[in-house]
């Protein structure tokens, strides 16, 4: 069963017929090519597939792709804006809290939904934030450094 | 992992949500946050030939609150919108805090209020891959005549483990179900059936569509207490909710009121907490509310490497918490719990 939908992609609009049973994630990586937005447990369990729905942190591998109609989605192709990266990003390599990569599209729109909503957060309130996002390579320490830098401003 | 194939239907409004599910039955299955639908339907626990989205519903993402009639919260209200409200920061701050225990923030924004009480139960024998199930025979909950838990039990034992239904126990919260005949108001208590293999009683054609909570007592407070590994994806091990409301703001307790998650085939509400009433709330009360509670429970080994016994024996310690904890955060006249 197919049907055309439209999606709003980091400010751009797209029309594509997809299957009723696609999710996001599978529509994203495999229809449109943004394939920064990472397939990990592809069971809720990772957060490597977090994107941002209406200003909200969702997994997009458990979100059907038709139910997004109409909704406003960025994924980490469009947090950087007119080729400036964004200071979550550039906090990100200045701090080392990249390693293998996997999980740092998922950790960085997190932490982007909390700094939006939370300017200055505690640092239980990032670890809260990024619970829901699973990295094996850097324990955690230099990502928390990181999204911690640019809410003191030390990173714009 | 891809999903079965389904027909999608997104009905604009209640009543018509109503007749698709009845008149598909068991073919059809509702879908409102998706967090816990979507495993069931890539492992293929379910497999329904049509989803039938409430997502499009109306008013049923509102929170409103009056001061005779309380708290009223669409079932589709996500878990960190209820959370974030400031009218249940204010009135109900343990639901608040209930809420941002559910999963992790991706969850608790996709999850919905409604969906959440209507969590289906779990079983490690039941919530495996498809390629595990095979090496045994079906369960109940799979439609099969065994229970890999329990040998030679007759029904299914697959535990409850929602966050907020023991929260909204101890508010006495009401839910209002509709289907294609009319509406009716039940409370929570009566709305899990005690069975593992359908935990509610909600039957195809019916819709949760609105959660009540009664306006918070004076001199009351309470507390959530969730025993868990992670601190991200799981769900709670035990969980501890306690209400209690005092006669003013001296010792003697006016109402208490206790429920336990993740023990049982359905939420426990303690019974008797009654006989605290009129007494004054001392250790040695306490203490018995404490062995109430450890009577109730009864976790079995199916949802995680910690022993039932060890569950069982926190159940004691976690009450004994969430009551000191509750009496710390009683409010004054104002209605705050």
């Amino acid at each position: 069963m197919k049907r055309v939908i439209t999606l709003h992609i980091n400010g751009e609009t797209f029309e594509l017929l997809v299957k009723t049973n696609e999710t996001l994630l599978d529509v994203l990586r495999e229809k449109l090519g943004l394939i920064g937005t990472k397939r990990g447990c592809d069971s809720g369990a990772c957060g490597a597939c977090t994107v941002i729905i209406d200003g909200e942190p969702v997994l997009s591998c458990m979100t059907l792709a038709v139910r997004c109609q109409n909704h406003s989605i960025m994924t980490i192709e469009g947090l950087s804006q007119n080729g400036q990266l964004h200071p979550l990003q550039k906090s990100a390599i200045e701090h080392d809290a990249v390693q293998c990569g996997f999980c740092a599209p998922g950790w960085l729109l997190s932490a982007k939904v909390l700094l939006d909503n939370n300017p200055r957060p505690t640092l239980d309130e990032v670890r809260t934030a990024i619970a829901g996002n699973l990295c094996r390579c850097t324990g955690y320490r230099k990502i928390e450094e990181s999204i911690l830098a640019v809410a003191d401003g030390k990173v714009k | 992992m891809k999903l079965p194939e389904f027909e999608y239907v997104e009905p604009k409004t209640v009543r018509k949500a109503c007749q698709l599910l009845k008149e598909h039955g068991d073919k059809a299955h509702a879908i409102a946050g998706g967090t816990d639908l979507m495993m069931a339907l890539k492992n293929r626990l379910k497999v329904p030939e049509m989803l039938v989205d409430l997502g499009k519903l109306p008013h049923l993402n509102r929170i409103s609150y009056a001061d005779k009639e309380g708290l009223k919260v669409g079932a589709l209200v996500s878990l960190r919108q209820l959370a974030g409200s400031a009218v249940v920061k204010e009135k109900y701050p343990i639901l608040s805090r209930a809420a941002l225990d559910v999963g992790n923030v991706q969850l608790q924004a996709m999850g919905t209020l409604g969906g959440n009480l209507c969590q289906d139960s779990l079983c490690l024998y039941y919530n495996r891959s498809s390629m595990l199930r095979q090496m045994l025979k079906p369960c109940h909950k799979l439609g099969g005549d065994v229970c890999h838990v329990v040998s030679r039990s007759k029904t299914c034992w697959a535990t409850y483990s929602g966050d907020i239904a023991p929260v909204m126990l101890v508010f006495q919260a009401k839910v209002k179900i509709v289907d294609p005949e009319g509406e009716k108001i039940i409370p929570l208590n009566k709305f899990y059936s005690g069975d593992g293999k359908r935990p509610n009683i909600i039957k195809p054609g019916q819709i949760l569509t609105e959660i009540q909570v009664p306006v918070p007592s004076p001199y009351s407070g309470g507390a959530y207490l969730k025993l868990r590994l992670r601190k991200t994806i799981d769900y709670p091990l035990l969980g501890v909710a306690v209400n209690l409301t005092m006669e003013s703001a001296g010792e003697i307790c006016k109402h208490a009121a206790l429920a336990l998650t993740a023990v049982e085939r359905a939420p426990v509400l303690i019974e008797e907490t009654g006989e605290f009433e009129g007494k004054k709330l001392n250790g040695e009360a306490i203490e018995k509310l404490a062995e109430a509670a450890y009577r109730h429970a009864h976790p079995l080994n199916n949802i995680c490497e910690l022993t039932p016994q060890y569950r069982k024996d926190l159940v004691k310690v976690y009450v004994k918490l969430a009551v000191q904890q509750a009496l710390q955060r009683l409010t004054k006249g104002g209605g705050v719990a």
